[in-house]
């Protein structure tokens, strides 16, 4: 069997292997040890086995991911999300749509603290959802803004999609979190004029809530001080040549449990909880890594992603009508597989396609992260929409595919407008690191 | 004789995520003052090989927690579609391919680990030696291949535990 013959029927092992439910990881392993074993030895696939997993697990670079989860975590523990939520509920909850908006705005805000859609999600849903809920939202609209303001998490930096993107293609995770930051704003821009838009069709979707005196949204604005201070310490210090990502990560974690502590939110048990959680939450993710490391090698034993490339090529479709090819499987792996294991699984194959063809690879990555998370609330496996769920068991799982309709649209346009326009994304990173 | 084996393997396996939950800790504490100190010109010598270090526990202490509250990441959307009986079985063949993925990895880390020995390998700042924590690795992931098989074992049973049931962590 040619080497590609075997590469591509190790793909389609991958594929069957997913199907019936074997673990991401696993899978992996089993695919790329085996291949690795057919084409360089039982040697080379151990000793691949051997340095790759020591040298990922030791990774300096990786450690932003187990600490910007424990930031999320301790975070969410105390209570800092809700915080967050007042302050935006302060502000413009009077208005119609307001605490729709106001949701998004907590998570836009979340997002800044974790890198995490899930956690941005279930935290913002256990803190919103019942406040819409008592004013009379439709509840459509109300499990349809969580489930979409969840996304936001993997766009808006710090992001382990980033940081997953950045190590699986050796790019800067400074230089993606940057990109991530005009895209994110702008998504939140284009969800909350959704919501306006859903609103001013039908007015009974968003009743305004009670208008507060301006002493209630003073005090509701100091109280998400300490976020704010922690976001721009963290971000703000990355951005300004202050820490490493590494650095940032750690401080920032360090801060909100000086806060936990201070304001006594954190008890020693719920500290040690969200400790435990968070590794948990970094083993899954970085035995997936480590299994991509396997697969990556065989891959590019077999010669796949240079007979992709070719293939592409011959095509003879301009650059651009790749790029959208591209995406387009993104879109459609999205609605059946878990995001992190479909960057895992395609950038192999995708990105030295990418290089080929003179595409920034930051821009590049900006857009992939775009439409993992339009996966994340795409029918039928969309992650946060059964999240949004566990928090709301009364309002039918249809209902909130149909309240996240909106949002999945406004992801497409918001995709669209960072295609046409590639300095949204990369005007940032190239001004601040050149 | 499993319920016992099953009290001592959450009590290996708590164990496991809480050295794994320390390491996290250690590296927090270890940015800080590094950070802290850097602000003052003096940062602390030999972070770099502290935090490397202690993310190897930090990932492999929390395997077999992660396996044992499901956190492998599967594509559970054709579940529904198959006979109990397939589930049951897919549910069995995953535990034990899990197994035999970390006690590979537990070898193939061990192998290793002689040769750091053999080489006087060590971190760069602090000359940790690199064996002790590949040791550590290949510990960790003998607990999770144990915790697999165990369940594994425990899936075959009758009344044994079935793809829906979820657990409680130890």
């Amino acid at each position: 069997m040619s080497a590609e013959a075997l590469g591509f029927t190790g793909i389609v092992a991958l594929l069957i292997l997913l199907v019936l439910r074997v673990p991401v990881a696993f899978a992996m392993f089993l695919v790329g040890f085996l291949g690795i074993w057919a084409l360089n030895g039982w040697n080379g696939a151990m000793g691949l086995l051997s340095s790759e997993t020591f040298t990922l697990a030791s990774s300096s670079e990786l450690v932003v991911v187990p600490l910007f989860i424990l930031m999320g975590n301790v975070a969410s523990t105390t209570g800092m999300s809700r915080q967050l939520y007042n302050a935006a509920y302060a502000v413009i909850g009077h208005i119609r749509g307001g605490l729709a908006s106001a949701t998004l705005l907590g998570c836009g805000g979340f997002a800044a603290l974790s890198g995490s859609s899930v956690a941005s999600a279930l935290t913002m849903g256990k803190v919103s959802l019942s406040e819409m809920d008592r004013y009379g939202y439709d509840p459509r609209l109300s499990t349809g803004v969580v489930a979409a303001g969840g996304t936001l998490g993997i766009l808006i930096p710090p992001s382990t999609g980033f940081v997953i993107f950045a190590i699986l293609t050796e790019q800067s995770i400074g230089r993606l979190f940057l990109a991530g930051v005009f895209p994110g704003l702008l998504l939140l821009a284009i969800f909350v004029i959704t919501v306006s838009i859903i609103c001013w069709f039908r007015p009974e979707a968003g009743p305004p809530g009670l208008r507060r005196s301006l002493s209630e949204k003073l005090t509701a604005l100091t109280g998400a001080l300490p976020i704010l201070l922690v976001i721009a310490s963290t971000i703000g210090g990355i951005y300004g040549g202050l820490f490493s990502p590494v650095e940032a990560a750690g401080v920032g974690a360090a801060f909100v449990i000086i806060y936990g502590i201070v304001t006594r939110s954190l008890s020693l048990p719920a500290f040690w909880q969200a400790a435990r959680a968070s590794v948990v939450t970094t083993a899954t993710v970085m035995l997936i890594l480590i299994a991509a490391h396997m697969v990556n090698p065989f891959l590019a034993l077999s010669h796949v992603p240079t007979y992709v490339g070719e293939a592409l090529i011959a095509l003879d479709i301009p650059v651009l009508g790749t790029l959208v090819l591209m995406l387009l499987v993104y879109l459609v792996l999205g609605c059946f597989l878990e995001g992190f294991a479909m960057l895992v699984l395609t950038l192999p194959i995708f990105f030295p396609v990418v290089l080929q063809m003179g595409i920034d690879p930051i821009w590049f990555g900006v857009l992939v992260v775009l439409t993992l998370e339009m996966g994340l609330i795409s029918p039928p496996v969309g992650i946060n929409v059964f999240i949004v769920k566990s928090v709301a068991p009364k309002v039918a799982l249809a209902d909130i595919f149909r309240g996240v309709l909106p949002f999945w649209l406004a992801m497409l346009v918001t995709l669209g407008i960072l295609i046409a326009f590639p300095q949204i994304s990369l005007l940032l990173p190239n001004t601040m690191f050149n | 004789m499993i319920a016992h084996l099953r009290i001592w393997a959450d009590r290996l396996i708590g164990l496991s995520a809480n050295l794994g939950a320390l390491g996290l800790i250690v590296e927090v504490g270890v940015i800080l003052v590094d950070v802290i100190g850097r602000s003052f010109g003096a940062p602390l010598y030999g972070s770099q090989d502290l935090i490397s270090m202690s993310m190897v526990i930090l990932v492999f202490g929390a395997m077999a927690l992660c396996d044992r509250q499901r956190g492998h990441i599967a594509v559970d959307l054709f579940e529904p579609r198959f006979p109990a009986a397939l589930n049951r079985a897919i549910d069995i063949c995953a535990a034990l391919l899990g197994a035999v993925v970390f006690a590979f990895i537990a070898y193939a880390i061990i192998d290793s680990a002689k040769l750091s020995v053999m080489l006087n390998l060590s971190t760069n700042l602090l000359r940790l030696p690199k064996a002790w924590f590949q040791w550590g690795l290949a510990g960790f992931s003998i607990i999770t291949a144990l915790g697999m098989t165990l369940r594994a074992v425990e899936f075959c049973l009758p009344g044994g535990d079935s793809p829906s049931t979820k657990e409680t962590a130890p």
